[in-house]
């Protein structure tokens, strides 16, 4: 814990200085250090898997999969592309800012590897803030990029401090350019009042969904549409802002939503819970859980397993689960049906897992909606974003470059 | 004679013993909660939904309330709504009744038995709107009961959505005057303004003056600790912190749950501060995941099998964390209405906005 507001003052200009370094450095040996990082961070997250089970209420095969899977996504092939991707993208004039202040998202934990990475793969250096009880990994990925080359290392720092303190969180900005946070959208309304002119790079409060159409609900095809949505609401214990929490089901003569939920449970998520077990339910997330798993009895089916819950319902009114595996299945005519129902998400809807056929009408789609932005990607993709896959509906390098 | 006469019959019966002080046999309430759970299920279609998971009859959650009309009768029939209060959804509970005489009859001897055990009548000072100012909610209602079955003459010291400080610092000094004991009565939040409001007034009230406070606070003010709560009023009206209790009703119930210590002070075995349940009420902290009873006392999700709900659902499960201690129960609070849903929550924790 940093309680010393100069000390955060301190290590904040510290940071920004060894920025000077940082882009002095040719984007190859950038990508060759945080690929060398990324290597090191995955050995040793694998021996670290009990402890970061404990950090993070995820179980070890959780641990395990999602530190595997997010650290496959980067590599000098990957981080090359996404740098070519933002330098072709952005004007040829403009610079990276000269130092970012990020607050992590303590939901899903593998989310600091691109919140981290990217930035500092442009040449903007970093000073990450993490709660105290979800600083384990950060701080892992801290010793990583900093053991893999100390002088490069030396643009990312990791500060926790106490929420709500207003002289230390002004500390904590005031030397960067940009500040990036999640947040609740009352929570980003209240930062960037208190930023002022300081550009945010706001990720509000979001929520994702999935949608299978009658060809993924085919015989030909089901097994695999099962086995990919099980692994959506599944992964991070449904905690991420990717995890789908409403699933829209196109009904055929041969499958209803409810004998599709059902299938879903047998052969999906129950299988699911024994390769990766949900965590332990917190007591008050579980309180939640009763009333809505009691509410979706009321309103329609509830198929309950022994650490999950598919209530089968009608696409409106939503009623949001509390993650942790509870998640709604409704019955939509198609894709257009589908659109209607996400409309009143709007822009809180930052992701649909697709079913392989309706990805690309999902995104045609998209491009012409003024309701919805959300990022579209194949079921069982939703929680492996890849590195360039963007965020908020805008390029993962947003607010990284001067205008 | 009819279903629903035969039960309310035999809820009368039990509560008419108590009264009496006659000892009720928690397996006959079982009995009567398993009986009353069956004919709900037949009457109200949205209760006859859940599925039994355990020996006991499922509980519906407080949250369908908020959503469903649950009641046995047609809405022509409904001789009084309460809505629960709520700044946070936009939905309300709603617990339509169509006789109160089964809740009068259960606040009734609730209260006698546990906040005023000792005193036929006494003066009353309600910091709590007037149920004239608020037909629709159940303390309101319950305290003007209270009054008529309690009082000597009450005041209401909130009215237009405001204390009024001079009416109740009035009441307050002339209680010291008259040496007479009163009993105050409010909201928690009320009890909070009134901190705020009264400065440095601080009073003696005669000995029996009594304090009962109620609910939570739902944005209406400052949040203050239970036990920092405890102690200020005690400093501010003069009144023994045993004397100071807590009630913990809600709007799906009908009946009401007290804090141990004032009748314990009064009659001896002193024990902590806990909730009492009443006999024909059945408190249990419930494991979220399993929705059965959780051992000793580990906490739980708190499930109330209120048999005073005739003509709504008796098995209720409620959102509160719960544990039990000794014979009764502590309520730990509400749990978190936002779960952690998308990014927001975590990342609002890290900032201390929550």
């Amino acid at each position: 814990m940093t309680q010393d507001a100069e000390a955060i003052r301190a290590r904040a200009e510290d940071v920004a200085q060894a920025g000077v370094w940082l882009r002095s450095v040719s984007t190859k040996e950038r990508v060759r250090w945080l690929s060398k990082a990324s290597s090191t961070l995955a050995r040793r997250a694998e021996d670290a898997c009990a402890a970061l089970s404990e950090a993070t209420g995820l179980s070890a095969p959780m641990v395990r999969w999602a530190t595997r899977t997010t650290l496959d996504t980067i590599s000098e092939e990957t981080l090359l592309e996404l740098a070519a991707q933002a330098s072709k993208r952005s004007s040829p004039s403009s610079k990276p800012i000269a130092m970012l202040s990020l607050v992590l998202a303590g939901n899903v934990f593998t989310a600091a590897v691109r919140g981290i990475l990217v930035p500092l793969l442009l040449g903007v250096p970093v000073l990450a803030k993490a709660s105290s009880k979800d600083s384990l990994f950060p701080a892992m990925l801290l010793d990583a990029i900093r053991d893999s080359d100390p002088r490069l290392g030396a643009s990312l720092d990791l500060v926790t401090f106490t929420g709500g303190d207003a002289a230390l969180e002004a500390a904590f900005v005031e030397r960067a350019d940009a500040v990036s946070a999640y947040g609740s959208d009352e929570t980003i309304a209240a930062m960037a009042l208190r930023l002022g002119a300081k550009p945010l790079i706001a990720h509000g409060h979001g929520v994702s969904v999935a949608y299978c159409d009658a060809e993924a609900l085919h015989a030909r095809a089901i097994d695999e549409t099962i086995e990919r949505l099980a692994l959506d609401i599944s992964a991070y214990d449904q905690r991420g802002c990717l995890s789908p929490q409403l699933v829209y089901v196109e009904e055929t003569r041969h499958m209803t939503a409810l004998s599709f939920a059902r299938r879903l449970c047998e052969e999906g998520l129950g299988p699911m819970g024994l390769s990766l077990p949900r965590g332990a339910l917190p007591i008050a997330t579980g309180a939640v859980q009763a009333q809505w798993r009691g509410l979706a009895e009321v309103e329609g089916d509830l198929l309950r397993g022994d650490a999950y819950a598919v209530a089968v319902r009608p696409s409106h009114p939503i009623r949001w689960s509390p993650g942790y595996r509870n998640v709604s299945l409704s019955p939509v005519s198609g894709i257009d049906d589908a659109l209607h129902a996400m409309k009143p998400i709007g822009a809180n809807l930052k992701c649909i897992g697709a079913s392989l056929n309706s990805v690309s009408s999902l995104r045609d789609r998209l491009a012409q909606s003024r309701a919805l932005g959300a990022y579209v990607c194949a079921l069982g993709e939703m929680q492996i974003p890849a590195l360039d896959a963007p965020a908020d509906g805008r390029p993962i390098w947003y607010g990284l470059f001067r205008p | 004679m009819s279903t629903r006469s035969w039960l309310k019959g035999r809820i009368q019966a039990m509560l008419s013993d108590f009264e009496n002080g006659i000892g009720v046999d928690p397996a006959v309430r079982d009995e009567l909660i398993e009986d009353l759970a069956e004919w709900q299920s037949q009457e109200i279609p949205e209760y006859g939904r859940l599925q039994r998971l355990g020996p006991w009859p499922p509980a519906l959650p407080t949250d369908v309330f908020r959503f469903r009309r649950i009641a046995s009768q047609p809405a022509h029939e409904d001789v009084r709504v309460f809505r629960s209060s709520g700044t946070t959804a936009s939905e309300r509970s709603v617990h339509a009744f169509r006789d109160l005489s089964l809740y009068d009859f259960a606040a009734r001897v609730a209260a006698r038995h546990m906040l005023f055990p000792d005193i036929e009548r006494l003066r009353l000072v309600v910091l709590a709107p007037h149920e004239d100012e608020a037909p629709n909610a159940s303390l309101e209602y319950m305290l003007a009961r209270f009054a008529e079955w309690f009082g000597t003459d009450s005041i209401w010291a909130w009215s237009s959505g405001a204390l009024d400080l001079e009416l109740l610092s009035g009441a307050l000094r002339s209680a010291e005057a008259s040496e007479e004991p009163i009993a105050v009565l409010g909201t928690s939040f009320a009890f909070v303004h009134a901190e705020d409001g009264l400065g440095d007034q601080v009073f003696a009230l005669p000995p029996g003056s009594r304090v009962m406070q109620t609910g939570g606070y739902k944005g209406r003010s400052r949040e203050v600790d239970k036990q920092v709560l405890l102690e200020a009023i005690g400093a501010r009206y003069g009144v023994p912190a045993p004397w100071i209790i807590n009630e913990f009703g809600a709007t799906e119930l009908s009946s009401q749950l007290y804090e141990t210590t004032l009748r314990e002070d009064i009659y001896g075995g002193p024990g902590p501060r806990r909730l009492w349940v009443p006999p024909w009420v059945r408190a249990t902290p419930v494991d979220p995941e399993t929705l059965e009873p959780v051992e000793g006392n580990a906490v739980g999700i708190l499930r109330i099998d209120d048999a005073a709900n005739l003509d709504s659902v008796c098995c209720i499960q409620t959102a509160d964390l719960a544990q039990r201690l000794a014979d009764g129960i502590v309520v730990l609070g509400r749990a978190p209405g936002a779960t952690p849903r998308g990014c927001s929550l975590a990342a609002d924790q890290a900032l201390g906005a929550r």
